[in-house]
């Protein structure tokens, strides 16, 4: 029997193309979401310990716009972000506005508690695990940013640092969006 | 290009087996379009960070080095263009130095470690702030010493250089670059006794 080349040709590439969508889909179920899957979802939760012993679970904000930074003492870029956070708190604190700080570093306790009373962090500051990373995405990259709306859904992430206007940007978009803002208008 | 190898030999298999040459083309482009996918695929899931490490050796000269006599190893490494590591002596105790350990061995004493002086830069991210940071080529110089009772030949010396890389906006993990290089110990020529005896002025 004679084949066509061309139709084996056009078979191969569609059978190659759902190999691999399959193989993509297989190897990101269960291990590690990327961060663009992640945005539209309720943010994956955790409870992580906060640097001044107590614990601090994502879910129990819920209500609020949530801004969840990952950073570490040595990321300098991290720490130019810190100022405009403790202002941002302040103003948009009393609207519903909460900052979450995780630390990724693996520097003590004590050292983290030093560098933030030096930065005067006035949002709770928590201890960061490999898992909770991963849950987010692995982040490569420090600071990377997310922001969480009133329902703890994901509508915004930021990978580096970012100029203030785009965090204000943000914040407004998390506290205008979620049931709870719903229910007031 | 093992995914190219394999596509070749079996496309070539192809040819020679008419009777399941069809099938034997379909696999060959499958496989080769698979591979195609899978190339794009690993590229999209790097997307964010250095590709790769930001730093890696690029001269690990072989210093040969006489027994009991202390030599020294210059070893040459690149940060990848657009990155910055903390020198061996940042300016803050928050920040984590460049640092290359290097594993004793038994034959070999390994002596002081000597960084070069980092630069004093500030970057995009905050323009007042300068901070000692190593950039382009560096080198680390490693001094060592065999034992006079080493036997001579070719020792492996590994080691591992811990770096924490950021570009203009971004930090990176603290990673650790597997290091080694090779040291050539040469027997230490013979002692040579001074004897009058046979000293040829003894015989003037």
């Amino acid at each position: 029997m004679k084949r066509n080349p061309l139709i084996l040709f056009f078979v191969a590439a569609i059978v190659a193309v759902m190999l691999s969508v399959g193989v993509r889909m297989a190897r990101n179920h269960g291990i590690r979401p990327t961060p663009g899957q992640l945005m539209g979802n309720v943010a994956p939760d955790f409870q992580l310990p906060t640097l001044d012993g107590k614990q601090l679970r994502l879910s129990d904000l819920r209500g609020k716009a949530v801004l969840l930074n990952f950073w570490a003492t040595y990321c300098e870029p991290c720490k130019v972000e810190m100022p405009w956070f403790v202002e941002l708190q302040q103003q948009y604190g009393p609207q519903g506005f909460q900052i979450v700080g995780v630390t990724m570093d693996d520097a003590s306790n004590a050292d983290i508690a030093k560098f933030t009373k030096a930065m005067g962090i006035n949002y709770p500051i928590l201890i960061g695990q490999d898992s909770v990373g991963e849950s987010y995405g692995g982040l490569s990259v420090l600071p990377t940013t997310f922001f969480l709306d009133r329902d703890g859904k994901l509508i915004a992430r930021e990978f580096g640092l970012q100029s203030r206007s785009v965090f204000v940007d943000h914040i407004n978009k998390a506290l205008s969006q979620g049931q709870a803002v719903q229910a007031q208008k | 290009m093992a995914c190219l190898v394999a596509c070749l030999i079996t496309t070539n298999r192809a040819a020679t087996w008419s009777t399941l040459g069809a099938m034997k083309i379909f696999l060959s482009v499958l496989l080769l379009f698979v591979c195609l996918a899978s190339v794009g695929a690993s590229a999209q899931d790097d997307d964010l960070g250095p590709k790769g490490l930001a730093v890696k050796v690029v001269a690990a000269p072989v210093v040969t080095v006489v027994q009991g006599k202390p030599g020294t190893v210059p070893l040459t490494f690149r940060v990848a263009s657009g990155y910055h590591i903390n020198s061996n002596m940042p300016k803050s105790e928050f920040l984590i130095p460049t640092v290359l350990k290097v594993e004793a061995n038994t034959d070999m004493v390994i002596g002081k470690i000597t960084y070069p002086e980092g630069q004093d830069m500030s970057f995009a991210f905050d323009p007042d702030e300068k901070l000692n940071v190593y950039t382009g080529d560096f080198n680390v110089e490693v001094l060592v010493r065999p034992l006079h009772t080493a036997q001579s030949g070719k020792y492996v010396i590994r080691g591992t250089l811990k770096y924490q890389a950021c570009d203009n906006k971004a930090c990176y993990p603290p990673k650790t670059l597997p290091v080694s290089f090779d040291v050539k110990i040469a027997k230490a020529p013979p002692a040579h006794h001074a004897n009058p005896a046979q000293s040829p002025d003894a015989h003037q």
